[in-house]
């Protein structure tokens, strides 16, 4: 039971980070974004690529990091991917999203993303083939914490967990403190008298896609971390994320936050419950049953 | 290049019409076309189309078939039922094939076999769909004689595995497996093999596909602390629960499908960790021809014939291609059917799996003669339901790749699986 | 030239299946606003159900009624039906994106429940065992396959008809209007609930048909029919069609299954030997790019929603023409 709570923690920490950035758009932009599932993707193998030039510059660098298999290169290319994952979800929001939002309704957003999240992903498939990689071959042996009840940990999640923590915790500071955060919650709550005192929309919306890309690399380069690297992981992961994003309420960040371990919760704890076939059914039960109490999810407001 | 195919004929064991093979490899003036519904935008199923492809090369470098250059249609399948079917009706009506490879899912194949190619009389092998319903249709005549797949049927698989288990003395062992039909299958035929060898079942979790994480899945795995661990996954899941499963602590001994059977499995979990893992695998023949396979197959593609279903796309497609050639030149689907038979002859003249071999075939062919071809899965030989059975092998994980460990003949292994009941 | 008649023939019963499914999904989001992510699991509950009840009897499975084919389809729709009851009551308070993704949970438990449940299902086996009415009394050859063409256009034509019938109709006026605005139809003392609830009920025994001539056409349905993507495939349909517009509904069903089955077709012809094995990846970006220039060149997809007016249809719908010109 603790093992399957821990799990789920540290799982939810990457479903967590995705949770933001889609939240962030599903309620600015109001569209449910299918792609923003396939940043995760291209911030990982953009990880991979700047991992393997920076190791290729100085090869110093390549080495692990502690008990971690994360090595330094892979650490300076989490920062730059970041960036590169961010300016492409605002080049992909210029190319598609911004025309499509000019001409039509909502579910033409939908659709949209629906297909650009084929074309990015079958691109990555083109471009580094469809089997798994990996950004280390070694496996790290995870770290007993007690053994009974047994706990195992291994030292990638953790890292992962508390990276996340710290990514969250540096978004919550500029949202409250800054006047970026003031404006951003000012334009998420009503945009018209926002951009009346003067706030940009199109900043706002850039600011945007910046953050959620940049923290969509992130997750996606822990997942690969943790787990590996293959161009349908996007796909694999959108729908705890939108799980995540829709049981803690739409334009909620708090909410993503807590839907994102919840549902990495919810799936590890499941088992002890369903054989493992049910498996992919229990997050959504799970939503299910929080919906059926919140009709707009733990943080959710209700909207027009 | 003629020369070379020349002497590898007279290895054979072949002695008559030697001079023929000149004038047969010549610029064909014709070509056949052959259909291919596989699922090329899969990960695993990119190299099952490779490998398809490969063995049009070849056969077209031996001088085709029936005279005439083949080019093989090849169609993605998606892992959709409905965009399958549509490609393989539009592969059997627009461009007119009698055989059709495909699909890899038994999902796939199961409405491209009762909805085209049954109806329309064109023949249909499978490499890699494993599901029972086939047999079933097959015995109640649904299929024509029309249907062939080259995957031996799961049953010898656990059996032999259960055989490792209870060599190694193991006394308990968890199943993880894929799934999907073949995965569930699988596993349930092994759980009940290693309880009736005495090896007790810890835990049976199944694995769904695509899912972001299998930890919890593991963990629940290493509940039992069994003592080994049988695998029945895919490369790509494969990798990611052993990954998980070792660095929590779980054994290395390992018994694993020939799915994993794949240096990208044995290349990412890490060679250190897998000295303690036995495969199970049907055998290919006992004869040096086998290894000429391998290694042309290194030779072309860089990396050995090791991936699930690699070796049985292989022999689907050359058996597909021998039976054409024995019909000979535009023959009907049935026609071509009918003579897989005369290919996999087992009194027949044996022929190795390369172009040379199915050089060879085409003499003996044209002489009236009857082939037993040598697969690169074994000795096949396909019973009335298009069903295959075949020895075993076991093997493991090496330095330079993968390598037999084991040779358990057909006769030892239906002993021993008549010894399970 | 009989292959191409054969293919096309094969090609429209696919196309015309699915766009009675995409008929019924017109229903419940162009009419009545639902947002129902969860299209594929009542099209394959009455897929399942169609051959469960139809099917010959299986070792082990629960199935196996053999009830005659008519019988064994209105099975499938009212399973389907029954289904949708469940589901509706449960979900249908909640808004857009919030019912997607309840809706979209209950197909993933749906399609689960069949991969996993042998005893009722087949499991990842899927089921077979069902027998075609007059397959082989016809060959099973393009006779047959025309034959059955007809019997899904007539289909396909009923529903049409039906659902042109019942937007005209008041309560196809109180849909428009729930849609519209629900507050306002609320004072006027309608009940928006079951009506939404109606609604759904009726767009998802649409689906079940379309389910359950899926499953009869290949005489077999696997957890594998039922997957995500068939939502995906059928929401394009609607939204590439025109929501709101039966006519458009239709199209789009030809229009994006024919978009995705001629991709394949003519990258396998026109693509080189040596890139062959990457038509896989290149047929979906493909499809992407269709799918984002539609809805780039046009957003309201190929068919506008038109503007309804119950009584005296006609003069009223003119007299709107009259004004804008």
């Amino acid at each position: 039971m603790i093992q399957h709570l821990a799990d789920g923690i540290l799982v939810g920490s990457i479903l967590s980070l995705g949770a933001i950035g889609l939240t962030m758009v599903m309620h600015m932009l109001r569209f449910a974004n299918f792609s923003h599932a396939e940043l995760l993707s291209v911030g990982a193998y953009c990880a991979l690529v700047f991992d393997g030039v920076f190791a290729g510059v100085h090869s110093g660098l390549a080495q692990a990091i502690g008990s971690l298999s994360l090595t330094w290169t892979l650490a300076l290319s989490i920062i730059v991917s970041m960036a590169v994952t961010g300016f492409s979800a605002v080049a992909i929001d210029r190319l598609v999203f911004r025309r499509v939002r000019a001409l039509g309704g909502e579910l033409s957003m939908v659709f949209a993303s629906f297909g650009v999240a084929m074309i990015l992903r079958n691109i990555l498939g083109l471009i580094f083939g469809l089997q798994a990689q990996l950004y280390s071959r070694d496996i790290v042996f995870a770290v007993m914490i007690s053994s009974d009840p047994l706990l195992l940990i291994k030292p990638d999640q953790v890292f992962s967990l508390v990276a996340a923590l710290v990514f969250m915790m540096i978004l919550h500071l500029v949202l409250s403190r800054t006047t970026f955060g003031y404006a951003l919650r000012a334009v998420a709550e009503n945009p018209t008298l926002a951009q009346v005192s003067g706030i940009s929309l199109q900043r706002m919306i850039i600011l945007i896609w910046l953050i959620g890309g940049g923290l969509a690399a992130a997750a996606g380069i822990f997942y690969g971390l943790t787990n590996q690297i293959n161009p349908v992981l996007g796909r694999d992961l959108v729908l705890p994320i939108f799980a995540a994003t829709i049981v803690g309420g739409i334009g909620s960040i708090y909410g993503a936050v807590l839907g994102g371990f919840l549902v990495g919760i919810a799936s590890n704890v499941a088992l002890l419950i369903l054989p493992s076939g049910y498996s992919p059914a229990v997050p959504f039960l799970i939503i299910l049953a929080v919906l059926l109490v919140r009709p707009t999810g733990l943080f959710g407001e209700e909207r027009p | 290049m003629k020369k070379h195919m020349r002497n590898t004929s007279i290895a054979v064991g072949l002695a008559a019409g030697l001079t023929a093979i000149g004038g047969a490899a010549a610029a064909q003036d014709c070509t056949t076309k052959i259909g291919a519904v596989l699922p090329t935008s899969v990960d695993w199923g990119k190299p099952i189309a490779a490998t398809a492809q490969y063995v049009v090369e070849q056969v077209n470098a031996a001088g085709g078939v029936a005279g005439c250059e083949i080019e093989m249609v090849l169609r993605d399948s998606q892992v959709d039922p409905k965009v399958g079917v549509d490609a393989a009706k539009a592969l059997v009506d627009l461009d007119g094939v009698q055989v059709l490879l495909g699909a890899v899912s038994s999902g796939v194949s199961m409405p491209i076999l009762t909805s085209v190619t049954a109806p329309a009389g064109v023949m249909q092998m499978s490499c890699c769909s494993s599901s029972t319903a086939f047999t079933g249709l097959a015995e109640e005549g649904k299929t024509k004689g029309l249907w062939f797949r080259t995957f031996a049927t799961t049953g010898v698989q656990s059996a032999v595995a259960a055989m490792v288990a209870k060599d190694k003395g193991y006394k308990s062992i968890a199943i993880l497996y894929k799934n999907d039909d073949w995965g569930q299958d699988i596993g349930k035929l092994a759980a009940a093999d290693f309880a009736a060898v005495g090896v007790e079942v810890t835990g049976s979790v199944a694995l769904n596909d695509g899912q972001a994480s299998y930890r919890a899945e593991v963990t629940e795995a290493l509940k039992g602390q069994p003592e080994a661990i049988y695998l029945a996954l895919y490369p790509k899941e494969g990798t990611a629960a052993v990954r998980e499963w070792i660095s929590l602590g779980g054994t290395q001994n390992m018994i694993v499908a020939n799915s994993l059977k794949s240096d990208e499995f044995r290349e990412n979990v890490g060679l250190q960790y897998l000295g303690n893992t036995t495969g199970t695998d049907t055998a290919s023949p006992r004869s040096a021809s086998a290894t000429r396979f391998v290694d042309q197959y290194t030779e072309h593609f860089g990396s050995a014939p090791s991936g699930p279903g690699l070796s049985n796309s292989y022999d689907a497609t050359m058996i597909a291609l021998l039976a054409m050639e024995a019909a000979g030149k535009d023959s009907s689907g049935e026609e071509i059917a009918a003579m897989v038979g005369k290919v996999t002859d087992p009194a027949g003249t044996p022929v190795s799996a390369d172009a040379e071999g199915f050089a060879a075939a085409k003499e003996i062919l044209a002489g009236g003669g009857s082939v037993f071809y040598q697969g690169a899965t074994g000795n096949v030989r396909f019973d009335a339901n298009g069903d295959v059975s075949a020895p075993a092998v076991t093997w493991g994980f090496s330095e330079g790749g993968i390598e037999e460990l084991q040779y358990i003949s057909l006769d030892e292994v239906d002993s021993f699986m008549g010894s399970l009941n | 030239m009989i292959g191409v008649i054969s293919y096309l023939v094969f090609f429209s019963t696919v196309a015309a299946i699915l766009a009675i499914a995409v008929l019924g999904l017109n229903l419940q989001w162009g009419n009545t606003g639902l947002f129902n992510g969860g299209v594929v699991a009542f099209f394959g509950a009455g897929a399942y159900a169609t051959l469960i009840f139809g099917g010959t009897p299986q070792e082990g499975q629960l199935g196996g009624f053999a009830l005659p084919y008519p019988l064994a389809l209105l099975g499938g729709m009212f399973v389907a039906g029954v289904m949708a009851w469940i589901v509706g009551i449960l979900t249908l308070r909640l808004r857009h994106d919030y019912l997607a993704i309840a809706t979209f949970g209950v197909a993933v438990a749906f399609e689960n429940l069949m991969r996993n449940a042998e005893a009722l299902a087949g499991g990842a086996q899927g089921l077979r065992g069902f027998e075609r009415p007059l397959f082989d009394a016809l060959g099973g050859g393009l006779a047959y396959n025309s034959l059955f063409l007809i019997c899904v256009l007539v289909l396909l034509l009923a529903v049409y008809v039906f659902l042109e019938r019942l937007i005209r109709s008041p309560f196809g006026r109180l849909l428009r209007a729930i849609r519209e605005d629900e507050t306002a139809a609320r004072s006027l003392g309608k009940n928006p609930a079951r009506i939404r609830l109606t609604s759904f009920i009726t767009g998802s025994v649409i689906m079940g048909m379309s389910g359950g001539l899926y499953g009869t056409f290949y005489a077999f349905i696997s957890p594998q029919d039922v997957l995500p993507i068939l939502t995906f495939q059928i929401w394009a349909m609607l939204i590439v069609g025109g929501a709101g517009n039966n006519r458009g509904a239709v199209a789009g069903a030809f229009l994006i299954w024919g978009a995705w089955t001629a991709s394949g077709w003519a990258l396998s012809r026109f693509a080189p030997q040596e890139v062959q094995l990457y038509t896989g990846s290149v047929q979906f970006i493909l499809i992407g790019f269709v799918i984002v220039g539609m809805l780039l060149w046009r957003p309201q997809g190929l068919f506008e929603e038109k503007l309804v007016v119950s009584q005296q249809g006609r003069t009223a719908t003119k007299e709107l023409q009259g004004d804008r010109r």
